[in-house]
């Protein structure tokens, strides 16, 4: 299960290097969207640095979906999930690795949006390494929860338009624990109401990867 | 109690109407698969379909 | 050569119509008894005053809607996706339950609101309960959505079973999420939902009758949906064998036409 995670999750990743969707379009999206926030919220720094963090998750989010999309979109050529089906891969092994490739690089577009959350709303961080931690947890558990969605609207024509509806109910947890654990990471904050939500981040991630683990093989199957 | 009054309004409405919405389409439905049996039945060897028209 | 999917369910039974019925006509006497009980027969509470009257309605959906068809929904998905007791019964159960309960849900959501503003003086809330219930309903809705996305009945069947586990799973942690959210943040204003009053002598019947009585409905509208699936499933099928067997009754003249 593990060789195959690794082959997985390198397939992907060397596909999102050398068309670099990623890097081109959805942080670059991600990053639209802190500036549209930044208009609907008002000049005045204030609001916007209250708002950081949970300017910051939704941005995450929407990315997210994008991200799944493209997860899911890179199987959808000529056969190739049926290829997939019968190439003999570890369903588990397939699910982490298409998982941990969403979630690498939802973590490179969490620095990305982090800094210019810093950057533009004047967020001032007081506790950095809750930040790094609810960064990958988050991107953890928005991974799982994701390539579970998208491999259950994979081939549908409406996935565009369903995925997102199905999935950011499912994620809302993910943006109440990250945005809790940025406010308490940041000037005013208590440290320690950070640590009780990074506990539900871990059991979220949990539930979901170890889901995603023993329900991938027959969802993968029925798509 | 005008809170109330519209309170029960509403939802007795909405229970009403998706009932009546039931009730509607499962008579739709069962006359259209009644009516489908009747053309389905008599027409069933192949080559004794409509007259082969292209 | 209905060969295509053999499983065409046979006519309701009368039997079967006399029982929905029946518990159609119970459930509409329980649900206007209700009514009349709880709107002229009981007493106006002490606290609440006449507010009280939506109690007698509002957690009887709320039961029907969050545990009813919800945990309807999610075990009968459960059973579809086990092999040993895999069928489409379950399915086309599950579906029903939903749909039933996304009505309920709203109505959950409604008479909820409509208490909420005369009691804590706002429309709406941002307490477990509610933003749980409202999850609800979007989740309830993106599974109706998928269901309408053309497939077979089995691969619907299963895309939709995964989708209830999931969300079924989902639900409880943004309970508690919401939950904490709400007790941990500092200076919130706590608003008190359980402002349930001491229920005792009518207004517990009453309540009681409200509980038995939305049950009742929840019943016979399953019911109701449950044979409009069966039905829907049977027509599709049938149209597609039609158009099959038409085409073979299209096929074997234009070998004579040929010929001559």
């Amino acid at each position: 299960m593990w060789r195959d995670t690794v082959l997985v999750a390198g397939k992907d990743l060397r596909i999102e290097a050398r068309s670099r969707v990623g890097l081109s379009q959805v942080v670059p999206f991600g990053v639209v969207a802190l500036v549209l926030f930044a208009f609907a919220l008002g000049p005045e720094r204030a609001p916007m640095a209250k708002g950081a963090p949970g300017l910051f998750w939704v941005a995450v989010l929407f990315c997210t979906v994008l991200a799944v999309q493209r997860s899911v979109a890179v199987e959808s050529v000529d056969g190739a999930r049926d290829g997939l089906r019968l190439s003999g891969l570890d369903p588990a092994g397939l699910f982490l690795g298409k998982a941990a490739a969403v979630a690498a690089q939802l973590v490179v577009l969490e620095v990305v949006l982090g800094a210019g959350a810093v950057l533009l709303y004047g967020a001032r961080i007081e506790v950095p390494w809750l930040i790094v931690t609810s960064g990958l947890l988050g991107a953890i558990g928005l991974a799982a929860t994701g390539t579970l969605y998208g491999a259950l609207s994979a081939g549908l024509r409406v996935r565009e338009t369903l995925l997102p509806f199905l999935l950011l109910p499912i994620a809302a947890p993910v943006l109440l624990a990250g945005t809790r654990i940025w406010q308490a990471a940041m000037a005013g904050g208590v440290p320690s109401d950070g640590t009780q939500w990074l506990r539900l981040l871990v059991v979220f991630d949990a539930v979901y990867v170890a889901l995603g683990v023993v329900v991938f093989g027959p969802l993968h199957e029925s798509a | 109690m005008g809170y109330v009054v519209a309170g029960y309004v509403i939802v007795l409405s909405l229970l009403f109407l998706y009932a009546g919405q039931l009730v509607w389409r499962k008579r739709r439905l069962t006359r259209a698969v009644e009516r489908f049996e009747l053309l389905a039945a008599p027409g069933d060897e192949p080559g004794a379909g409509p007259a082969g028209s292209r | 050569m209905s060969a295509h999917q053999g499983r065409s369910s046979p006519p309701e039974s009368s039997r079967a119509r006399w029982t929905v019925r029946v518990v159609g006509i119970t459930a509409a006497v329980a649900t206007a008894a209700t009514v009349w009980l709880a709107l002229w027969v009981t007493p106006p509470d002490v606290t609440q005053g006449d507010l009280v009257r939506l109690v007698y309605l509002h957690p009887g959906v709320a039961w029907v809607a969050l545990y009813l068809a919800f945990g309807l929904a999610a075990g009968a998905s459960l059973l579809y996706l086990w092999p040993r007791t895999r069928s489409l019964f379950w399915d086309r159960l599950a579906a029903a339950a939903v749909e039933v309960g996304v009505v309920f849900n709203v109505c959950t959501l409604v008479s909820g609101s409509i208490w909420g503003k005369p009691t804590w003086g706002v429309w709406w809330a941002w307490d477990a309960r509610l933003t749980s219930t409202a999850v609800l309903l979007v989740l309830f809705l993106g599974y109706l959505a998928l269901r309408r996305v053309p497939a077979e009945p089995e691969v619907r069947a299963r895309r939709s079973a995964f989708l209830a586990l999931f969300a079924a799973v989902d639900v409880p942690i943004v309970h508690f999420s919401v939950l904490w959210w709400r007790t941990l943040h500092q200076g919130a204003t706590v608003l008190n939902p359980d402002l349930t009053p001491t229920i005792h002598g009518s207004m517990a019947w009453t309540l009681l009758l409200g509980f038995v009585a939305l049950t009742l409905v929840f019943v016979w509208m399953l019911l109701v949906r449950y044979r409009i699936g069966v039905l829907e499933d049977r027509l599709g099928t049938g149209e597609l064998d039609m158009a099959l067997r038409q085409r073979q009754a299209e096929g074997a003249p234009d070998d004579e036409d040929e010929a001559a």
